[in-house]
């Protein structure tokens, strides 16, 4: 039990300084995410609530694996607090948008300029080049496992928070960099990023086998922990990987299904009655072919198919609660703030540079 | 799937029968492999996480196919949600590429995994010649109910548009 020592508040002892750092950091950078989001909200955006709940989630994951009780041996609590703190924190921080929240909420001044300039800045542009990036995390992991940085860290306290923080940041920087929600200085394409995610995926895949079959150099393990350790850092890394996928596949459902309906509304004249729904769930799709249900609404509302072909679609429906601004494919209905768009997705393009 | 059959065309959807075979085939290859990982390898555990006469080619191809698999099946949904909403689905194609897509992976595992790369074997301690049967015939029987379907699909689409 040479590792015995690595976590010391999954004892029964106080956390130690580090730790204590890092919880009061999760907390405070929770808080002010928060804040932020709240004050957004009070002027009249939207902000959706569940953000917020990620980015807490993500803290607290955070908090969580520097200070918490982990499962298991010391290899497998090490790897648990890994995966949360390197895939499963980050990727729930950056579901948040906390880049974009931040450009929204602070006022034009120098803290503004200074964060969108380095943001858009030439170097961060190219760490944030998803193969650099994936090449940082995994090859983190890498050196990490098949060297002697895991023994080593065993006994200096402070190479094992530079190598957590490390962790933490390649993790944040990898998924920021594929998943490309907030601004950044040049936006790359689905092949790149669904590429990386398929290299970065496949290699933590390997490491985490040969990790089952060797342990890391110098390190003294049972084989049992090091076999759950490997297995968790294996089958935890494909949840979070499918994930990230999720989140990609998402993000290219839903610009398609805003090309298409901007392709229709060009063509001219829809059929159908669903023409324009102007639901606030993002793009509709005009003339959704929906089996059997579309059929029989379509033959209960005679009046809608009459009209078609006269004139433009939005017209082929009694203008009474029709949203106003809803042939952009998206309500514009109340302004509470000044000139703010109230609609979740056209709000975030809007407002978003570039 | 089956309602979208007889409906007559909305201006401009055209059904996509290459592209509906494609995806559904991918998501066939990928349920296949999700149904190995859970059934052989976490239920019965007959499948070994490891074993020791995997070289290191195989170790990379696994990792590779592995993750591979796992992007499949959430890139296959969403593209075959896309295909619904825009109404170009072709059930007839999207089955025929599903068992298509089922057995080519069954086989694959059979042959090239589990034989040429050695990565694991079906079960270990007993006589593998019955299960390797077993396996690659049952790939080989859902690779030609691909076939079959994949045929009988395209006799549909040619005798649709002339009739």
């Amino acid at each position: 039990m040479i590792l015995a020592h690595v976590h010391p508040a999954a004892g029964l002892g106080l956390p130690g300084p580090w730790e204590q750092v890092s919880v009061v950091a999760a907390l405070l950078v929770a808080v002010a995410y928060g804040t932020a989001a709240g004050r957004l909200r009070r002027r009249g955006d939207v902000w959706p609530r569940w953000r917020g709940v990620s980015f807490t989630a993500g803290s607290a994951g955070v908090a969580w694996a520097a200070a918490g009780p982990l499962p298991g041996g010391p290899f497998t609590a090490h790897m648990v607090q890994h995966l949360i703190l390197g895939m499963a924190a980050p990727l729930l921080l950056v579901l948040a948008r906390p880049l974009t929240l931040a450009l929204r909420v602070l006022p034009p001044g120098p803290v503004r300029r200074g964060l969108l300039s380095l943001a858009r800045s030439r170097p961060v542009g190219r760490l944030v080049l998803p193969p650099v990036a994936a090449l940082l995390d995994v090859g983190g992991l890498w050196l990490l496992y098949r060297t002697e940085v895991f023994a080593a860290m065993q006994h200096r306290p402070l190479l094992h928070a530079v190598v957590h923080v490390h962790v933490l940041a390649a993790g944040l920087l990898f998924t920021f960099a594929v998943c490309q929600l907030d601004p950044v200085r040049r936006r790359r394409g689905l092949p790149l990023r669904g590429t990386t995610l398929l290299a970065a995926g496949a290699a933590h895949a390997v490491l985490a086998k040969t990790l089952y079959a060797s342990p890391p150099p110098g390190a003294v393990l049972t084989a049992a922990d090091l076999h759950t350790g490997a297995q968790v850092m294996y089958y935890g890394g494909d949840l979070v990987e499918a994930a990230l996928g999720v989140v990609l596949a998402a993000s290219w459902y839903r610009a398609a299904g805003r090309a298409q309906a901007h392709r229709r509304r060009r063509a001219g004249p829809v059929t159908g009655p669903r023409a324009v729904t102007g639901a606030p769930a993002g793009p509709s799709v005009p003339d959704s072919p929906a089996g059997p249900e579309a059929a029989s609404s379509a033959a209960a509302r005679p009046e809608t198919v009459r009209e078609r072909g006269g004139g433009r679609t939005a017209d082929a429906r009694p203008a009474v609660g029709r949203p106003r601004g809803s042939a952009l494919g998206f309500p514009v209905a109340v302004r509470r703030g000044p000139l703010r768009l109230r609609s979740g997705k056209g709000a975030d393009t809007a407002r978003r540079p570039r | 799937m089956n309602a979208s059959v007889h409906r007559p065309p909305v201006r401009g959807t055209q059904p996509e029968p290459r592209r509906s075979m494609v995806v559904c085939g991918v998501i066939g290859a990928a349920v296949m492999a999700a149904v190995d990982e859970i059934v052989f390898h976490q239920i019965l555990g007959w499948h070994h996480f490891y074993d020791r006469s995997t070289t290191g080619v195989g170790l990379l191809s696994d990792g590779l196919l592995h993750t591979a698999e796992l992007l499949a099946l959430v890139a296959g949904f969403f593209l075959y949600a896309d295909l619904r909403r825009r109404g170009a689905l072709a059930p007839a194609h999207a089955w025929a590429g599903f068992f298509l897509g089922l057995g080519a992976f069954q086989l694959f595992d059979g042959i090239v995994d589990h034989k040429l790369l050695r990565l694991h074997q079906i079960r270990y301690g007993v006589d593998l010649t019955p299960y390797d049967w077993a396996w690659n015939l049952g790939g080989l029987v859902l690779l030609l109910t691909g076939v079959v379907l994949g045929v009988r699909a395209a006799r549909l689409g040619r005798a649709g548009p002339a009739s």
